[in-house]
């Protein structure tokens, strides 16, 4: 079959449309790729800075994956001055939200006791499940709590945590995430922790005390 | 064409929103405030700029029969740019309005005006054209984002207007608030429309019967 001369101008045409558009796009990629590494980076320091005591390393240093690698999870430890753990923090998702997933920074101290939350990515409706974020009070009232110390569900589900006028969908998701990485915690707690002091070049058992000079 | 004429027909007598009601999509889904209403309008602007500018200048290169696609392509390579650089150096902005900026690739409004206006003119004309086919496109964001942010959230622009005791009315943030402000909006434009076009009208007549007394009786 013989192509004609306007099918081959046809042909020319849309290659290099597409060609120009694929190097622009791999040129402003090459441009983007860092400063989009840096931002994500930044927002995620800012979060962690909410949900985490007053610590004096970096946590996304510092940080270790648990888990199976199809569901891995990246822990945030918080170090104070002398290399103690004195909080974790890591994301969990809530896929049942109102629109979409939420995504919720959760802080814990070693001894299971939430330090606070924060969500940090979410599509609820403005002025309703967006309390989630916004109420401050609400968003309080998980810290200092353990598994133990409250019923993980939302008042009208029988349970000891406010819902918002209109919106049940969106705290509901959120305790119920909240409580699973409380439970993922209290089942993987010594594993954890092992893994951070190994991290730290001190065994489990070592008290991290008797190991300052080992603090990178 | 005059440039003035662009704009003011980009703008105003030919708005993406209030007249021809396209680019409904990005309208309806953004604008639960005025600033989310400004960064859409601000990255659609972009993109039409990008798009009518390089339209115009292959408008005699491309064959006919592939001048979709490839206006699409060149649509969509802008899109992607502007959302990348979204998301580097405006990454929260970017995370709220997310799922609409790679929309912008199907904003009609937007091959609309590559093929209607920017194929069939010069490079300087496409890009008037599209400067002011965009701002007239913020606008409506802008307009219909702080009506809704101002009924819903008693604010605007994040500043609080009618103070803590206003009871928000959810329902202007909700999608139904949406549609309700827009019909109002589109009647108060109608409304401006109609006094510009009736006083037009009147100081024609004028004009006329002084030209022609004689007519004074007839009209």
């Amino acid at each position: 079959m013989k192509l004609d001369k306007d099918q081959i101008r046809m042909v020319i045409a849309l290659f290099l449309v597409a060609a120009i558009a694929a190097i622009l796009l791999g040129l402003t990629d090459i441009a983007t790729r860092e400063p989009i590494a840096a931002a994500q980076k930044a927002a995620l320091h800012q979060a962690l800075r909410q949900v985490l005591p007053q610590h004096a390393n970096d946590p996304q240093n510092d940080r270790i994956t648990m888990g199976p690698a199809d569901d891995k999870v990246d822990i945030y430890p918080a170090r104070d001055s002398d290399g103690h753990t004195v909080g974790l923090a890591w994301e969990v998702v809530a896929p049942d939200g109102y629109s979409g997933s939420i995504h919720i920074l959760v802080g814990v101290r070693p001894d299971e006791r939430i330090y606070a939350i924060r969500v940090t990515e979410h599509h609820e409706t403005p002025g309703l499940g967006d309390g989630i974020v916004k109420n401050h009070n609400w968003v309080s009232s998980f810290m200092n709590q353990s598994l133990n110390s409250k019923i993980w569900k939302v008042k009208k589900d029988g349970g000891d945590f406010d819902q918002f006028t209109g919106a049940t969908i969106s705290p509901r998701a959120v305790v119920k995430a909240v409580k699973s990485a409380l439970l993922f915690f209290n089942s993987h707690k010594q594993a954890i922790l092992g893994r951070l002091a190994v991290q730290k070049g001190v065994s489990p058992d070592q008290h991290p005390e008797n190991n300052k000079a080992g603090t990178q | 064409m005059k440039k003035s004429d662009i704009l003011a027909d980009g703008f105003w007598h030919n708005n993406t929103i209030f007249t021809q009601l396209l680019g409904m999509c990005p309208l309806l889904g953004v604008t639960t405030s005025a600033e989310n209403g400004f960064w859409m309008g601000a990255a659609t602007v972009l993109v039409l700029i990008g798009s009518n500018l390089v339209v115009s200048l292959v408008r005699n290169v491309i064959p006919k029969n592939v001048r979709i696609p490839s206006y699409i392509t060149i649509i969509a390579a802008f899109v992607t740019i502007v959302g990348m650089a979204m998301d580097a150096w405006m990454h929260e902005m970017y995370l709220i309005l997310g799922l609409f900026i790679p929309l912008i690739v199907v904003n009609c409004a937007i091959l609309g005006r590559a093929e209607a206006f920017a194929s069939k003119n010069s490079v300087a004309d496409a890009v008037t054209d599209a400067l002011a086919v965009g701002l007239g496109f913020t606008f409506a964001l802008v307009l219909l984002g702080g009506v809704r942010e101002l009924l819903g959230q008693g604010a605007l622009f994040g500043f609080s207007v009618f103070g803590d005791s206003y009871p928000d009315v959810l329902m202007f943030i909700l999608p139904p608030g949406a549609f309700i402000a827009l019909g109002f909006i589109l009647a108060g434009i109608n409304l401006i429309n109609r006094r510009l076009a009736s006083r037009a009208a009147s100081m024609h007549a004028k004009q006329q019967t002084a030209m022609i007394p004689a007519t004074q009786e007839a009209t």
